[in-house]
């Protein structure tokens, strides 16, 4: 069990740090796990027709970057985890349980005090992670 | 080991363990409920209601919304449907009345926001200066600016985080705390004489009688309620939420436990520590800002500020009960076909409702304004009645959702003991107390002669509550014109409702509503 996870969010975000996880894991000869973590609410029901229009574009967002990997690196395996829950525990239970053997995850910019403040999923991660954290700046094409 | 886009890894929706701990729950539960302004904008009206009762009202009010919250808990279980009392109404009485309980939702959610707003604006600046707060214009840019922010907040799907969260919760409930016990501790004894503008307050020794009913009309106590209520919003929440929680055998119990003693210490000792300190009359002689006035007199200059302080992250925090709500139902009513589809249109890259969301904040600033001038020009306090006409929301929508859970599992209500009380008692107590509320409230609210003042002869509080619920019969008819289908849906036979204790409750998809199929 290895491999390198990557954490995907809304349409464009997490493709950059996708294709650099790409690289390393195809050097590696590892699986690239995307990881969608989505949490509909924090507050109250989280079912229904948010929730699946969320799945929805994550799938789309998913298949999107898949496809660009898949035909630029064919030997890289690419799996996929879709999981309920706050982005940043989804990447840091995914990679835990995979035993993996780093987290790739995009940066979009927000300055320290920011992120401390109101929360980023690359700040918490880089803090909370036991194994090793591949920060990207985010691609300026794809911040939509 | 290889999950597929089409595997099962979705299947297992809603059965998915969360991650939220025992403190995070709480913390969620407490800070939703944004105590320190809720005390702010509702202490000085339910004081003026029933005077140095404050007590018995604020820990009376939260019988019945206790009672509702195991109506949203078990139809959660069943349907756990952003729209809430909406997808509920339509499952146990049909698409109108879902219809109308989605728009008592969205009515309570947009008549908080001018109140928000204009707390906010006026402790801003009551935080610099105590003169400029009277600054209408000043204090309105800011309620302006800070509806614009919040919308924006929510919007980009921005959380604080968890440790952010505890610290701001965490001084809001010391700070209060501390004010309570200063103020109590001052009271006692010879207490404090202070002169405002020639009236002499005086402290009133607090006594056990405050949380006895004892001598309290049924009108000043349904007065009460339908603004104590208020300060229980949210709450539910955190019952909500337990599905997510780790361990959630043990951990959603607990936490509801704790947050629930929290929140009625907090809000017993405070109501004690205000109407103590200087007498009821002043606490309703000043309920625009009475945690402010009554802060000057108890606490040092900096806990003033930190009051202050505390106030306004609160008032921040309950955007979150607020704004969420609103257009996750608005999203849900679209997405269900019941109203204009846009609202169900996601932010593909923030993946929050935006139109919605745009739409209710631009609601939001307008209805603001248009108080803010009714206000100003004449003799009404449409703030005062603005938290009255969220209560009037709030029983209705509360209301029907109690009575939404005891119709949809009628089936099941004779099964066990637990069943009967858990979703059939609980619920009908809560949902008969809110609509009583409710009825005796419109019924006062009739006469002219209701605080907090009239607008062409009649009360205040009926025109704002009411006529904004009522105008949700004319925009229903023009969605049943526009919509048929999703008004074609019948409610949920009986037989197929799945027992909310067992293994699978999830209902089928509601009426027109599919899977995406993928």
């Amino acid at each position: 069990m290895a491999g390198i996870v990557v954490g995907i969010g809304g349409s464009g975000s997490g493709y950059e740090a996708a294709r650099t996880g790409a690289r390393v894991a195809d050097l590696m000869k590892v699986p690239l796990v995307l990881v969608f973590g989505y949490e509909a609410s924090a507050m109250g029901p989280r079912g229904g027709p948010l929730e699946d229009q969320i799945e929805a574009v994550g799938d789309e967002a998913i298949a999107e970057i898949r496809a660009e990997l898949a035909a630029a690196r064919p030997a890289l395996t690419i799996e996929v985890e879709m999981v309920r829950q706050r982005p940043v525990d989804a990447l840091l239970d995914v990679a835990t349980a995979r035993n993996a053997d780093a987290i790739a995850v995009g940066h979009g910019g927000s300055g320290p005090f920011r992120a401390a403040l109101l929360g980023s999923v690359t700040y918490e991660i880089v803090h909370r992670a036991t194994l090793p954290v591949l920060v990207v700046p985010n691609d300026a094409d794809d911040e939509a | 080991m290889t999950t597929t886009l089409d595997s099962s890894s979705m299947a297992d929706k809603g059965l998915k363990g969360g991650s939220l701990g025992l403190v995070a729950v709480i913390v969620i539960g407490v800070a939703s409920t944004a105590p320190g302004y809720s005390l702010a904008a509702s202490i000085g009206l339910v004081t003026g209601e029933v005077g140095a009762k404050a007590p018995f009202v604020m820990l009376f009010a939260f019988v019945p919304m206790a009672c509702i919250a195991a109506s949203f808990y078990y139809l959660n279980k069943a349907d756990p449907d952003c729209g809430t009392n909406f997808t509920w109404g339509v499952r146990a009485f049909g698409p109108k009345a879902g219809w109308i309980a989605g728009w008592g939702c969205i009515v309570a959610d947009l008549v908080i926001m001018p109140n928000l707003a204009g707390i906010s604006g006026q402790y801003v600046v009551l935080l610099f200066s105590e003169s400029a707060a009277n600054n209408i214009w000043l204090t309105t840019t800011i309620g302006i600016a800070f509806i614009t922010t919040m919308t924006w907040i929510c919007w980009k799907g921005i959380e604080l985080s968890a440790r952010s969260q505890v610290l701001l919760l965490g001084t809001e409930l010391a700070v209060l705390g501390a004010f309570a016990v200063i103020a109590i501790a001052k009271s006692t004894g010879g207490g404090i004489t202070r002169v405002v503008d020639g009236t002499t307050y005086q402290s009133v020794s607090p006594k056990l009688s405050w949380i006895s009913p004892s001598g309290l009309s049924t009108s000043a106590i349904t007065a009460g309620l339908v603004l104590a209520v208020f300060i229980y919003w949210g709450w539910d929440t955190c019952v909500s939420v337990n599905e997510e929680a780790k361990d959630s055998s043990r951990t959603p119990g607990l936490a509801a436990v704790f947050s629930t003693v929290v929140l009625l210490l907090i809000y017993l000792i405070t109501a004690y520590g205000s109407v103590a300190l200087l007498g009821p009359q002043f606490v309703s002689d000043n309920s625009d800002d009475a945690m402010y006035a009554l802060g000057k007199v108890a606490l040092p200059t900096i806990m003033v500020k930190l009051l202050l302080i505390a106030v306004l992250t609160s008032a921040a925090a309950s955007c979150q009960t607020t704004i969420l709500p609103a257009t996750r139902t608005m999203l849900s009513m679209g997405s269900h076909g019941a109203a204009p589809p846009k609202l169900a249109r996601i932010d593909r890259r923030r993946l929050t409702p935006d139109f919605s969301t745009f739409l209710f904040g631009g609601i939001s600033i307008v209805w603001y304004v248009l108080l803010v001038v009714i206000s100003h020009n004449t003799s009404t306090d449409a703030y005062s009645a603005s938290i009255a006409a969220v209560g009037l929301a709030i029983a209705v929508y509360y209301g029907l959702s109690g009575v939404s859970c005891i119709v949809f599992f009628r089936r099941h209500l004779l099964k066990s003991v637990r069943h009967f009380v858990m979703i059939g008692v609980l619920p009908a107590i809560g949902g008969v107390v809110l609509l009583y509320v409710f009825g005796k409230t419109v019924w006062d609210a009739a006469g002219a002669d209701y605080a907090p003042g009239t607008v062409f002869g009649v009360g205040t509080v009926l025109v704002f509550g009411t006529l904004l619920l009522a105008l949700g019969i004319p925009l229903m008819l023009v969605c049943a014109r526009k919509y048929p289908a999703f008004f074609r849906i019948r409610p949920e036979p009986a037989d197929v409702v799945k027992d909310p204790t067992g293994a699978d409750t999830l209902a089928e998809p509601l009426g027109t509503y599919r899977k995406v199929a993928r």
